[in-house]
């Protein structure tokens, strides 16, 4: 088995998501005002109620917060569209007879997209929010640089399993996809679930105290707000160890299963179009 | 015929294209429900866990949260046609054949399509605004009036903005999704009392982007809950008319962009 058409699958939909400099821009200042009006929320609940003993300080509500906003388009909001489009218009059986492993080609691309869309904005938004907020003064809004340097590496380690798992969850919903012939459905079901679970509405440590624990053990939690903690040195029940452990379970799962699945699918399926 | 009935028209055919799909529209609506439930939800958390938002009861911000999204609802179903205005008409070239029509071109594009979808914003956000006014122990008598005008008020202000996108498009062609900040953003920050953001964006959120003058100051006055900054009771029952203005500024930059308009088209 060589790897050498999964790089290309790879390097394509990387390629797509660079190309539109605009829209990166447009998605940073729709993300820094997103975050800007969480932060004074937070600020504001925080300053107000001063004897609360949270889960999290108000400082690593805000580097959470940012991180976030900057990983926004790393979530699997929906399906990979240019499988949409080819599920609609019958294309896809060229997909189908490619003497290549179908999860590991579409994998690639739908990692890739997350990816070229993520890292651009990532990094102008960190550097925005970062030594540059620090730099005009608002050093107590800024995102906080890492804890440590383990926490660096470790946080690092984490998000490259994150980037994996949100890419696994994106298999899922192109499976759905192909099963249904339309993309409509996993936006509609895929971008509700996955800005709630993945902690971008609220910081998964700030949820009563009844849902934290189901909620750090959900697919979506391990995308960014484990590696998030990671990165900020957070106790995380059971430490290190779990918090990795979780990741794995959630990679191995989603893929085994997914799979399986995608075999039923494609086995039983039957294109439409000419 | 003349323009509303004409304007009815297209709206019954658009209402009938889109049940003729009666499953995806079922999920579509309870999918649009859910959505804008769960944002409350992360609201409600972090009342649970603080007990209030910065003095604010849950009953305040529960109708704050209404208001905002029960008026973004109405604007999201009126004002598709002027959404999707830069893809669909301008870039296509198609805008063309509008100007043809011996008719405004603003009710041609209200009657683009009237959306049913965002009925489960309207419902969600009308339950939430009624256990609000459940919660809060001084609701006034003047909330019989000040509610519905406070809603088109804000109702008119969002579709001001959606108009105000569409004009933008006579520049830039392709829609600008930064708008996106002042509708989807505008729900975001609504939802919040007023006092929490930092004096810049207040100043922006009441004097540029009117969007406190239909949400904030009315429920005030509904509530009979005195502004934390000084202002007035009796602005509250003035000021959703500064939605109307807004909406008046906005078809007016829209006039000076159709009478500026070349074509893209082929």
């Amino acid at each position: 088995m060589t790897i050498k058409p999964y790089v290309t699958s790879f390097v394509l939909q990387w390629k797509i998501g660079l190309r539109y400099r605009l829209a990166v821009l447009a998605g940073l200042v729709a993300q820094m005002w997103f975050g800007a009006i969480s932060l004074m929320a937070y600020a504001a609940v925080y300053h107000h109620a001063p004897g609360v003993d949270a889960p999290m300080t108000l400082r690593q509500a805000m580097t959470y917060t940012w991180i976030q906003q900057s990983l926004f388009t790393l979530l699997p909001l929906g399906c990979l569209p240019a499988i949409g489009e080819a599920a609609k218009s019958g294309a896809i059986v060229y997909d189908l007879l490619r003497p290549v492993d179908l999860w590991n080609w579409w994998l690639s691309a739908s990692l890739a997209r997350l990816l070229g869309n993520a890292i651009p904005r990532a990094v102008l938004l960190a550097a925005v929010a970062g030594p540059l907020a620090a730099l005009v003064g608002l050093n107590g809004w800024s995102l906080a640089p890492p804890a440590s340097l383990w926490a660096a590496i470790l946080a690092l380690c984490s998000f490259i399993l994150g980037a994996f798992i949100s890419a696994s969850i994106v298999m899922w919903w192109n499976i759905v996809t192909a099963r249904t012939l339309s993309p409509l459905g996993t936006y509609a079901v895929g971008t509700p679930l996955a800005v709630l679970l993945s902690g971008m509405l609220l910081p998964l440590p700030l949820y009563p105290d009844w849902a934290r624990e189901l909620l750090l053990f959900q697919p979506f939690a391990g995308i960014s707000d484990i590696p998030i903690r990671l990165y900020m040195g957070m106790a995380i029940p059971g430490g290190v160890l779990t918090a990795l452990g979780i990741q794995c379970f959630w990679l191995a799962a989603l893929t085994l299963v997914g799979r399986f699945w995608m075999h039923r699918t494609i086995s039983r399926m039957e294109v439409q179009g000419a | 015929m003349n323009a509303f009935s004409l304007y009815r028209r297209m709206a019954a055919a658009s209402i009938k294209a889109q049940l003729r799909y009666p499953g995806t529209f079922a999920l579509q609506l309870i999918g649009n429900f859910v959505t804008t439930l769960l944002s409350f939800f992360g609201i409600w958390s972090l009342f649970q866990r603080f007990g209030s938002i910065a003095g604010w009861d849950i009953g305040a911000v529960a109708v704050l949260y209404g208001l905002v999204n029960v008026s973004f609802a109405i604007a999201e179903t009126l004002g598709r046609g002027f959404e999707v205005f830069g893809g669909e008409y301008v870039k296509t070239g198609s805008f063309d054949r509008l100007l043809l029509r011996p008719r405004s071109t603003l009710v041609l594009l209200l009657g683009h399509e009237l959306r049913l979808r965002p009925i489960g914003r309207f419902l969600q956000g009308a339950f939430v605004m009624g256990a609000g006014f459940w919660l809060s122990p001084h609701v006034s008598w003047a909330t019989v009036w000040l509610l519905p005008w406070a809603v088109t008020g804000g109702a008119a202000m969002f579709l001001g903005v959606l108009i105000g996108q569409a004009a933008l498009c006579f520049v830039t062609v392709e829609g600008l999704e930064v708008v996106n900040v002042l509708t989807y953003g505008g729900v975001e920050a609504g939802q919040y009392p007023l006092t929490m953001f930092a004096r810049w964006l207040r100043r922006f959120l009441t004097w540029a982007l009117p969007l406190s003058a239909v949400c904030y100051y009315p429920a005030l006055a509904m509530l009979n809950h005195p502004d934390p900054l000084g202002m007035p009771l009796w602005f509250g029952l003035l000021s959703p008319g500064m939605g109307f203005a807004f909406l008046g500024l906005m078809v007016l930059c829209w006039q000076r962009g159709v009478a500026g308009y070349v074509s893209s088209g082929s």
